[in-house]
Order: structure tokens, then C-alpha cells, then sequence
């Protein structure tokens, strides 16, 4: 642990909400991702707002009903919404309509450098670099997750009875199956790109190593998985849905097989809703049902830290500021608490 | 605590303070019953309430609503261990989205398609806990055509099951039939569905009170099963038919007896049976025992103590397929305490 974080844990739950601005927009909190220098967060009210410390968030309304899924790309975000449009968004208001789908949802976004995705209903819709026009992969089922390697070769597509692992050779894109009953919804590549997880609509989640397709379920959760976050260099695959964090190891040739997860950040009576790893950290950010955040090591001995207080409304959003100095959490009543996470700043 | 181990769903209680679910009314009924005429009128008659409507693509046209969202009836099974255990995987993430609007929604209304089956509709609302904890299911509203009602039981398995899971049936276009038809076509779904409030309409013209905002799944609501339709025939052609069956019992039951008999028959006769309801008088409970199901799934509470002066006894009902197999009456007998 460096001394950052041993600043960050001797501050207290009042000195980082003090220190911090506290903004009640009045619309459930959807998404949260970080782009160069601000956070943007999408809500159920349509809006994108781009939050920066030490000044009011600039408000962009850019969907008619709920922002369903948003991440970056490049200076901006891409968002779907329920009103059918998967839009390009910049902070000072500028939004590109990428692609109007009517009466039909976007419910998953994805990026890698300049390739634009989304999907709505059954079909992932690619855009690449100066073509107007996009690739569509089909596929059996709603689509309820996406997600690119870290070389945004592979995309991994969820749904019901698995995943499509969707590979990109010479501009074609070739599918590998990943079945497990059940549903699935978001997924993830680990950091080494070795296995993919996803979260299921049962109380579990669901892991499979990609080159063998050897299986990984992981169950025992006493609700559903909504978030899950990597941690650290081992790595530890950290997930919501228990009153802990409850942390896999990822490491070794067989990762979590056969192993326990290290449970930290305990919340009592309430079930963690949102998890997000504290880059360079082996540290992780929990939100709860009531709306508190606990900052836990994961190490099950140490002692987490309180970061935001009980507000009675289930926290759906934690990010961090790309140089790692602002925190912004958001819950279901539309509450954002932004605040710096290093008492000097 | 995280604790190792299938978590299983079929069995919950149900949170009888939670006043800001949003009530959802099912509308089923085979293409041309008059659905979307139902639909408008509640839509329209209803001022100044919100609602959303979600309707499968395939279905009829003309929706006067602001909030239309298209649906493909997606049927998942779920792998948590209950073999009949099937939900509309649409409708979670439709529920799921709509519950993040800012604006709050006065009521929720899913059409399904004239073939489809209502239990994944209803299960979704028993094993989905965000599902659960946000809506409620309000009723199943089965919209059926008098004229061509008794031909469609005969041909398909769904007419059957869209009238044993509902809680009212509107037998409509009344006007096209003569009395006698009417009658026995009335006898019919009563031998099917049992407690189904059962209204003749012309073009849907029923009062929007008794169609929405019934509460008709909540578990007090369970109480209301009338005595009269206790004395059941089941004279019927052919073993797939729906039937309904029901018991009576004055002695009290003991309460072990019951959840061996009544577990055991849900796991294993439970894809059969599409809905059971019942009121329960267990031997040294002061309390009344209220339960409903739908297929293998259920909820089950408390309700209070019996009202004075009335007799104690203990009802049970059951719709469902080749339910003369499942030895029902004997089991039940079994329950008595002795």
C-alpha cells in the first residue's frame, strides 16, 4: 500500500462528503464513465451531465427518456437511450446522432479507439473508421452485454445461454460460442484477456477461460450481480450482490477453480449494488443499497474506511477521475456526491 | 454474509408496506378479441395518469399512449434448479429500464401475443427481485371473443392457460351471440377457472374500476375466495383439459403435514398445476395462512387473525392439467390434524 492511501484512510466519511459538493439532480443516476479530464454521468431524465471539480456540471440533454448505457470514446461518450438513438456527446453540448433505431432501445454501448458499437434487440451494429455504414452481427437472443479486449480484437457479446466471442481477422468477424444455461447479462474480458465473466440473471456469475472454454461458475450471492470491477495485479475479480465485496483470484493457471473469494467491505444489512476498483490500488470502492460507500483493501484483516454515508437511495454509479484525484458516486434518487480523494487537493 | 450454495427463489415473502411499486396489468387474449379496443379505453378514460404500454411487435396497431415500447416475447428458462421455472427475460430488462425514468409511472401494461403463454409473464414477478421490489403485479386480464372462444379451447393449449391464469375475463362481443351460447360458454370457463371474475362486454365496455388497479396477486386479495365455487365437477373429455379442484376442510390442519404434502406436490407435480390459492387453518395458529401459486413458484404469509364470530376453515384451490392423478383430495384429507 503507498502513502496515498494510507492519507486516504486516516480522512473520514464527514471529511470527504466535507470536502467534497453535493448535487441533486432528481433523476436516477445510470452510468458513470471518465473521459480526459471530467466524469460524465447519464441519467433517467435523458441528460449527460459532465462533472468537473471546482465548477457546476455543464448539462447536455441528449435522450428523450432514460440513458441506458454510455462509455467513452476518445474525448466523449457515446450513449443509447430508450428513445432509440445511439449518440456521440461532447462536454460542450455538441451531439453527433450516430444512429436512430425508432421505437427500439439501445441497451448496450461499446468502444475501442475509433470503432463505435452498440446494440439494440438482437443485433450488434459496428462502426469503423470512415464507413458510414455498419457491420451488424446477429444473434439468437436480446443482447445484454458488451464488452472489447484490451486489444479490441475480440468482442464478447451476452445473452441468453452464453456468450458470442466475436473475433476480428482481416476486417471479417468470426464467432466462437460460450454456452452455460441461463442468461446472461454484462460481461468482461479479465485484463490478460484470458477469461470472460459474465453476471447471469440467476444469482451468480459465470466465468468461462477462453482458450479451453473451461466452465467457472460462481455462485452463493443472495441477489443479483450488478457490477463487477477488476482489482489489482493478482487480479481479483470483485462483485456486488452479497453484503461483501466479494473478491475471486484470477491468478495461476486455473484463476478462482476450486478457491474461495476473499470477502471485504461488509455492509451489514445491506447488499452491495456497485463496485469500482481504485486504479493502481489493490483497493476497491463499494456502494450499498442504502446509499453508503465503504473503500476496502482487499485483504480480509484490514479495516474498511466509511467514504460516503447512508442516503437512504441504492448507489448505481461509482467513477474516478482519469488521474485518479476526484471520486463521484451516484444513486437512484439521483444524488452525486464529487469529491477529491486526497486530503491536499 | 456471502454463504456458499444455490440460492432458490420459489418461495418469498412478499413486503406488504411497500406502497411505490408500480402495479402492472397483463392483458392477454387470442388477435381480435378486442385487446387493443381495452387497451385504448384505459388508456384514454384514465386521464392525466401515465402510463407505459408494452406491446410485441406482432401485435395490433393503433396504441393512443405517449410510452409504447416494442417487446419480443423472449421466454428464458432459468437454471436455479426449478424445472418449470420459465420468465419473460424482455420484460426484466423493459421493467428494469422504465424504473429508471425520473418521471414515475402511474401503472404499467404488458399486452402479450394471442398465443402466448401467461406464466413466464406471471413467474417473472415471483423470481425477479428487482422485478419484485419496483412493480407489483396488479391482475391477468383475459380478454375473450364469445363467439369464437369455444372452438379456440379446443384448438389451443394457450386459450386455456390465458383463461385458467386469469383474474377477470372479459367475454366480449356479447352482442354476436345468442343467450344460450352465452351460458354455455359461461360454464365453460368456469370449469377452468374457478374464481375469475367473469364480465360480458360489447367492445370491452366493462368499468375500467374492475379491470386495473385490482391488486389482484397480492396475498389479502386471496381471501376472497367464495365458498360457492368450492363444489366442483370435473366431468371432462380429455386429460390435457384445465381443470380447477377444490377442498374444504373444517378440522384444523397441522401446519408439518401441509408443507410436506404441499412442497412435495408443487416440486413435483408443479408444471401441471398453473395456479393454486388457498386459506389456511392450522391446528394452534392463531393466525390465518394465506398461499397462491403459480406453477411451482409461491407466495405464502400470515394474514392476521381469523375474523370472530366465522367459521375457521380452510380452503384450497387448484387449476391445472390431469390434476385427478395428483391424488389432491386424499392428500389434502391427510393434512387434518388428528
Amino acid at each position: 500500500m503507498n502513502a496515498d492511501l494510507e492519507k486516504l484512510q486516516e480522512t473520514n466519511k464527514t471529511e470527504l462528503e466535507r470536502r467534497g459538493s453535493i448535487f441533486n439532480i432528481g433523476a436516477p443516476a445510470t452510468e458513470a464513465v471518465t473521459t480526459r479530464d471530467q466524469i460524465a454521468v447519464g441519467f433517467g431524465d435523458g441528460t449527460v451531465r459532465f462533472f468537473q471539480s471546482g465548477s457546476d456540471p455543464k448539462t447536455v440533454k441528449a435522450h428523450k427518456g432514460v440513458v441506458l448505457s454510455m462509455t467513452n470514446y476518445e474525448d466523449h461518450v457515446l450513449t443509447g437511450g430508450d428513445d432509440g438513438r445511439f449518440l456521440k456527446i461532447s462536454s460542450d453540448g455538441n451531439i453527433e446522432e450516430i444512429f436512430n433505431f425508432g421505437s427500439k432501445w439501445v441497451d448496450c454501448v461499446a468502444s475501442h479507439k475509433d470503432t463505435k458499437v452498440c446494440s439494440s434487440g438482437k443485433t450488434v451494429y459496428i462502426w469503423t473508421k470512415n464507413k458510414d455504414k455498419p457491420q451488424t452481427l446477429e444473434h439468437q437472443s436480446t443482447v445484454a452485454g458488451l464488452a472489447f479486449d484490451n486489444k479490441g480484437k475480440r468482442l464478447a457479446v451476452s445473452r441468453y445461454g452464453g456468450v458470442t466471442v466475436w473475433k476480428l481477422n482481416n476486417n471479417k468477424w468470426t464467432a466462437s460460442n460460450y454456452t452455460w444455461k441461463g442468461s446472461h447479462g454484462t460481461v468482461t474480458f479479465s485484463p490478460d484477456t484470458k477469461y470472460i465473466v459474465t453476471a447471469m440473471q440467476e444469482n451468480q456469475i459465470h466465468g468461462w477461460r477462453i482458450n479451453d472454454k473451461a466452465d467457472l461458475a460462481m455462485r452463493g450471492y443472495p441477489s443479483k450481480i450488478k457490477s463487477f470491477t477488476w482489482v489489482g495485479d493478482t487480479p481479483y475479480l470483485v462483485t456486488s450482490g452479497s453484503s461483501d465485496a466479494v473478491c475471486w483470484p484470477f491468478d495461476g493457471k486455473e484463476g478462482p477453480m476450486g478457491r474461495k473469494p476473499i470477502v471485504v467491505a461488509n455492509g451489514g444489512k445491506e447488499l452491495a449494488t456497485f463496485v469500482k476498483a481504485l486504479n493502481g490500488e489493490k483497493a476497491v470502492f463499494t456502494g450499498f443499497t442504502d446509499g453508503s460507500v465503504l473503500l476496502a483493501e482487499i485483504d480480509e484483516s484490514k479495516k474498511p474506511i466509511m467514504i460516503r454515508s447512508s442516503t437512504g437511495a441504492e448507489v448505481s454509479t461509482i467513477a474516478i477521475s482519469s488521474d485518479n484525484s476526484q471520486i463521484l458516486i451516484g444513486d437512484m434518487k439521483g444524488s452525486i456526491l464529487l469529491s477529491s480523494l486526497w486530503a491536499d487537493n | 454474509m456471502y454463504k456458499g450454495g444455490i440460492y432458490r427463489t420459489n418461495y418469498k415473502e412478499i413486503d406488504m408496506e411497500n406502497t411505490s411499486q408500480v402495479p402492472v396489468t397483463v392483458l392477454t387474449g387470442f388477435l381480435g378479441a378486442g385487446k387493443t379496443t381495452l387497451l385504448n379505453r384505459i388508456l384514454t378514460e384514465q386521464h392525466g395518469r401515465k402510463y407505459a404500454v408494452i406491446v410485441n411487435e406482432f401485435g395490433e396497431q393503433g396504441i393512443d399512449n405517449d410510452l409504447v415500447v416494442d417487446a419480443d416475447e423472449e421466454v428464458f428458462e432459468m437454471n436455479n434448479g426449478c424445472i418449470c421455472c420459465t420468465v419473460r427475460g424482455d420484460l426484466i430488462r423493459i421493467l428494469s429500464g422504465l424504473m429508471k425514468r425520473a418521471d414515475k409511472l402511474d401503472a404499467i401494461i404488458v399486452e402479450t401475443t394471442g398465443l402466448a403463454d401467461p406464466a413466464p409473464v406471471a413467474q417473472t414477478f415471483f423470481v425477479d427481485q428487482d422485478v419484485a421490489d419496483r412493480t407489483k403485479l396488479d391482475a391477468i386480464v383475459t380478454v375473450a371473443d364469445a363467439v369464437h372462444l369455444s372452438s379456440q379451447l379446443v384448438d389451443h393449449h394457450e386459450a386455456e392457460e390465458q383463461i385458467a391464469f386469469a383474474d377477470v375475463i372479459l367475454l366480449n362481443k356479447v352482442e354476436l351471440v345468442e343467450d344460450n351460447d352465452i351460458v354455455k360458454v359461461n360454464d365453460r370457463i368456469r370449469k377452468i377457472n374457478p374464481f375469475a371474475k367473469i364480465i360480458k362486454t360489447t367492445r370491452c365496455d366493462a368499468p375500467l374500476d374492475e379491470i386495473v388497479g385490482l391488486n389482484a396477486f397480492s396475498l389479502d386479495r386471496v381471501l376472497d375466495i367464495e365458498p360457492d365455487f368450492l363444489e366442483s365437477d370435473h366431468d371432462h373429455e380429455h386429460d390435457d383439459d384445465v381443470t380447477s379442484l377444490s377442498f374444504v376442510s373444517d378440522t384444523p390442519l397441522d401446519m408439518d403435514k401441509f408443507q410436506d404434502w404441499f412442497g412435495n406436490l408443487l416440486r413435483t407435480k408443479g408444471q401441471d398445476i398453473l395456479r393454486s390459492k388457498g386459506i389456511l387453518n392450522f391446528k394452534g395458529e392463531e393466525e390465518r395462512y394465506v398461499f397462491q401459486g403459480v406453477h411451482m413458484l409461491m407466495d405464502a404469509s400470515p394474514m392476521g387473525p381469523w375474523p370472530k364470530g366465522k367459521n375457521r376453515s380452510s380452503r384450497v384451490v387448484f387449476i391445472g392439467r390431469d390434476l385427478d392423478n395428483m391424488n389432491l383430495k386424499e392428500g389434502f384429507e391427510n393434512c387434518k390434524s388428528a
